[in-house]
């Protein structure tokens, strides 16, 4: 049935980033564990990653490159097939860690890979409406496919955030879209399983679900008013569930595919698969489409750019950058399908408890408590009552920077369930002067030194009773786009060390405390720092 | 002029090891025996009139609400008064400064000191890995005991070239002198080699590096220095003492070089005692690791800051040597049974001081020694004694 196009409000592109995970992977070597055989590269999720660890640093590169800061946008709209709780604060999580307003509000969509589309779809409903001025939305995924399974050798993954406002004078736009379902099983997970099934015949899902289904919104999209005159745009974003769809639907409907390297890189990276593979054609002025599939619906949209989108070309740098190679039992091992049997260290503080509703919050914000006497930085502001430089109480609570050097460091060679060994944990001095000491992450072990630069990543450090528990930790660059702005704060309203114009009164070594000084202790400096006397 | 107030009349210690065969309660009755045997005149045991129990971690052995109550019916002396000292690894050593107070306050007159610690009741994991998951929710997680001090062996190596030879210095002299202690955990030899090549367990840190988990149990009897005569005619008396705390979490330590709270804990000790490292002829010290007894030889000034290295291969602290460290075999050979550990290092002292140490004993020269322990999240509290025959 065909039906007149409906008018949609465009609305601006300010600015887009993307994350890919740690470690990629042959589908061949997966394959070779079951006695068949694959192609492509994967993208696959390092143990302390997950779809909420790559959101946020995806989103940290869309709202840089944007030029907007957390706190000034109206929503965070995150579509993911699978949040890390399946019931619980995920968004919040998420929102908190990036910074955003906690009155800003927002939508997770989940359920299939769909997800990543409804999000995009549902920020753009809450900019049309006027409701919203500035919106994130980022698609991510990093889903766990049952061992074995055909859809283990697709399975990649990735994030994707664009930051939405309106299309006067905005670099890209979001134009026009079309939608179209179809009642099918395809893939799946139900409540409680683990891993994700997929029951399809191949072919019977190409002939009769996929290409059908994506032929009829392709084709509305191509009717759209203003679509290069009823032909459709030349360039096609395709989400490609096996890595075979997306050529056959864009040879039939005489489509350019510009997603065909990033699938081939990363796999089917999911929710994020349409946009991540549009992201070549926000390089340069044109028109494009992107087409999202899954959960038996499909969801093309007609976007365009009068300029290079700002974050469009680091992105792309990202998506080809090298990465390390992980071995089948590694991956397994991140995404919880190998494990070990005995019982796991639980945390001494476990979540739900109260230290955790403390611990949590300041962890993903990330904050100190600045004295008001001496400026000396103590971390964390709730086991720091009195100043750890001077023993005063007039304490400021404040962002912590987000980059610094390790003052020193160790690498974890045993380490009991569920922790993985390497683990490196380094001293760092962070850039405003406030010391912390993090976990670092497993690839920079081998060779991690006392000087090194490190940022501060957003990890998961660990699954308790079924939560997961997020933190940050030091990574050398470039192993994350996404370093994180000190939210909250404008530089005119930041102290001015975290601006990073003249040095606070405690950079110098005279006034600095005593480690930050970097000499040899004496009784002196232990006194000057106010606890032993 | 030390304080020398206090006197040690016997002090003795069960054999460490893994000693399944033991309970908490066994072990304590066996120190106190062996402190009570040590008396050389002759003790009742019902002339203790107050204990002062050093138990670190009640819940490595599975009783979480142990406050020392249960120790006196163990040892036969149920009714007299007993107090628990927790004060992380210096338990032992910080009791027996309590235990000395009490004495010298007048309250009492007979005080039994007492370290009694069960770390194999439990697994490693149960154990000491599992505080990679305590302390603050999310900042310190990872944290295991060799965490705590290998920070500071990467800035001591990459600041004074100290080297993963000299760590190993200490390892080869403490396992040395455990084969001369009977009461040792460990008794063999190893090389610099063995210690080179044993698994890395924190990097800088290696097997050989770190010190095992240990049951036992120590004892010392106190009594004022003036009733020291109708016990022994060999009293040791504590001619001072000291404690220093420091901020305990990593990421606020003033330095990886040193540890400042033996450091002050150290002067406190000497400025009581009035006496100098100069004047020790040994010493007991915390070396839970290789990199913190070449911190603690800094931090008590026995060599130069960034010297301890070196001072450990060209033999300064061994039997020998100019100043003699652990003859005992330290943590790393005798063991670690945490709130024995401290109490066990005084025994060494005593038994030293008194010309008792056999094959391992050291030249007495000016008749003073030091024992030290630190601990709590690493090196958050340091204690020090100072124990001399001089009276």
């Amino acid at each position: 049935m065909e039906t007149e196009p409906r008018v949609t409000l465009p609305v601006g592109i300010l600015g887009v980033g993307v994350a890919v995970p740690s470690l990629r992977i042959d589908a061949a070597e997966i394959a070779r564990a079951w006695s068949a055989s694959a192609r492509g590269s994967l993208a696959v999720p390092d143990a302390d990653e997950d779809t909420l660890t790559l959101a946020w640093a995806a989103s940290l590169m869309a709202l840089d490159a944007a030029g907007v800061r957390p706190d000034q946008l109206d929503g965070l709209f995150w579509g993911t097939t699978r949040p890390p709780l399946a019931e619980g604060p995920s968004h919040v999580f998420l929102a908190t860690a990036l910074g955003i307003d906690r009155r800003a509000g927002g939508h997770l969509s989940s359920g299939s890979t769909h997800s990543g589309m409804d999000a995009l779809v549902s920020a753009w409903d809450a900019l049309g409406a006027g409701h919203v001025r500035t919106a994130l939305v980022v698609a991510s995924d990093a889903l766990v496919p049952g061992p074995g399974s055909a859809v283990e050798t697709t399975t990649g993954a990735g994030a994707a955030a664009y930051v939405l406002g309106p299309v006067a004078g905005a670099p890209g736009m979001l134009a026009y879209r079309t939608t179209d379902s179809l009642p099918v099983v395809d893939r799946y997970r139900g409540d409680g399983a683990f891993a994700t099934s997929d029951t399809y015949d191949g072919r019977l899902f190409r002939d009769k679900v996929f290409m059908p289904l994506v032929s009829r919104v392709a084709a509305e999209l191509c009717r759209a008013p203003g679509a290069d005159g009823g032909t459709g745009p030349h360039d096609w974003s395709i989400a490609d569930p096996d890595g075979r769809l997306a050529p056959a639907l864009a040879r039939s409907i005489g489509a350019n595919l510009i997603s065909a390297e990033v699938t081939g890189s990363l796999g089917d990276t999911g929710a994020p698969a349409a946009f991540l593979g549009a992201m070549t054609a926000m390089t340069a002025p044109g028109s494009f489409a992107m087409v999202a599939y899954g959960g038996g619906r499909a969801t093309a949209v007609l976007a365009g750019s009068t300029r290079e989108v700002p974050g469009a070309r680091g992105a792309l740098a990202l998506l080809g950058a090298p990465a390390h190679t992980a071995s089948y039992p590694q991956l397994l091992r991140s995404r919880a399908q190998l494990v070990s049997s005995g019982d796991p260290v639980p945390m001494g503080v476990p979540p739900g408890s109260a230290a955790f509703v403390r611990g949590n919050l300041e962890m993903l914000c990330l904050r100190g408590a600045r004295c008001e006497d001496c400026g000396y930085i103590s971390t964390p502001p709730s086991i720091h009552p009195s100043c750890a430089g001077c023993g005063g109480d007039r304490m400021t609570i404040v962002d912590l920077a987000r980059a610094g050097t390790v003052e020193t460091f160790v690498v974890n060679e045993t380490m009991p369930p569920p922790f993985t060994a390497p683990l490196p944990l380094a001293v760092i001095d962070l850039d405003d002067g406030a010391r912390v000491m993090l976990q670092g992450v497993s690839e920079d072990a081998p060779d991690l030194a006392i000087g090194d630069r490190v940022q501060l990543v957003l990890r998961r450090y660990g699954v308790e009773r079924g939560i997961p528990v997020y933190g940050y930790k030091a990574a050398r660059p470039p192993h994350q786009a996404g370093v994180a702005p000190s939210p909250h704060q404008t530089d005119a309203a930041r102290p001015p060390h975290q601006a990073g114009v003249a040095p606070s009164p405690h950079q110098t070594d005279a006034a600095r405390p005593p480690h930050q000084a970097g000499v040899a202790p004496s009784l002196r400096q232990a006194r000057n720092r106010g606890g032993s006397r | 002029m030390s304080w020398n107030r206090v006197a040690v009349v016997g002090a003795g210690l069960v054999k460490f090891g893994e000693l399944f065969d033991q309970s908490y309660e066994q072990m304590a009755a066996g120190a106190f025996r062996a402190a009570a045997g040590h008396v050389d005149k002759g003790f009742d045991p019902r002339e203790v009139d107050a204990v002062v129990v050093a138990t670190q971690r009640g819940t490595l052995w599975g009783q979480e609400g142990i406050g020392g109550n249960t120790v006196p019916s163990a040892l036969g002396i149920s009714g007299v008064a007993c107090t628990r000292v927790e004060n992380a690894c210096p338990s032992g050593s910080d009791a027996f400064r309590v235990g000395a107070m009490m004495v010298a306050s007048g309250v009492h007159q007979v005080v039994l000191v007492i370290g009694v610690e069960k770390m194999r009741d439990k697994s490693s994991q149960e154990g000491l890995l599992s505080r990679a998951a305590s302390g603050h929710p999310v900042y310190n997680r990872g944290e295991t005991a060799p965490v705590l001090f290998a920070p500071f062996a990467t800035r001591h190596m990459h600041d004074f070239g100290t080297t993963p030879e000299m760590l190993a210095a200490v390892a080869v002299k403490n396992h040395h002198n455990g084969c001369l202690d009977p009461y040792a955990h460990f008794r063999y030899e190893v090389t610099v080699d063995q210690v080179l090549s044993s698994p890395p367990v924190c990097h800088p840190l290696r097997l050989l590096d770190c010190c095992p988990q240990t049951d036992g149990a120590a004892a010392v009897i106190l009594t004022s220095a003036e009733d020291a005569g109708r016990y022994t005619d060999k009293p040791v008396l504590v001619a001072g003492f000291g404690v220093a705390t420091d901020h305990p979490y990593l990421h606020e330590k003033s330095t990886f070089l040193a540890l400042p709270a033996t450091v002050e804990a150290a002067r406190r000790a000497y400025a009581m005692a009035g006496l100098g490292p100069e004047d020790m002829d040994m010493a007991e010290v915390h070396d839970c690791f290789t990199i913190t007894e070449i911190l603690d030889i800094e931090d008590l000034g026995f060599v130069d800051k960034g010297k301890g290295g070196p001072a450990t291969l060209d033999g300064t602290t061994s039997l020998g040597g100019r100043i003699p460290v652990n003859p005992s075999g330290g943590l790393l050979a005798k063991g670690h049974p945490i709130g024995a550990t401290g109490v066990a290092q005084l025994v060494e002292c005593t038994w030293q001081l008194r010309e008792e140490g056999g094959e391992r004993q050291v030249a007495i020269r000016n008749g003073n020694a030091l024992q030290h322990n630190v601990g709590g999240r690493g090196s958050g509290v340091s204690v020090v004694n100072i124990l001399t025959r001089n009276r």
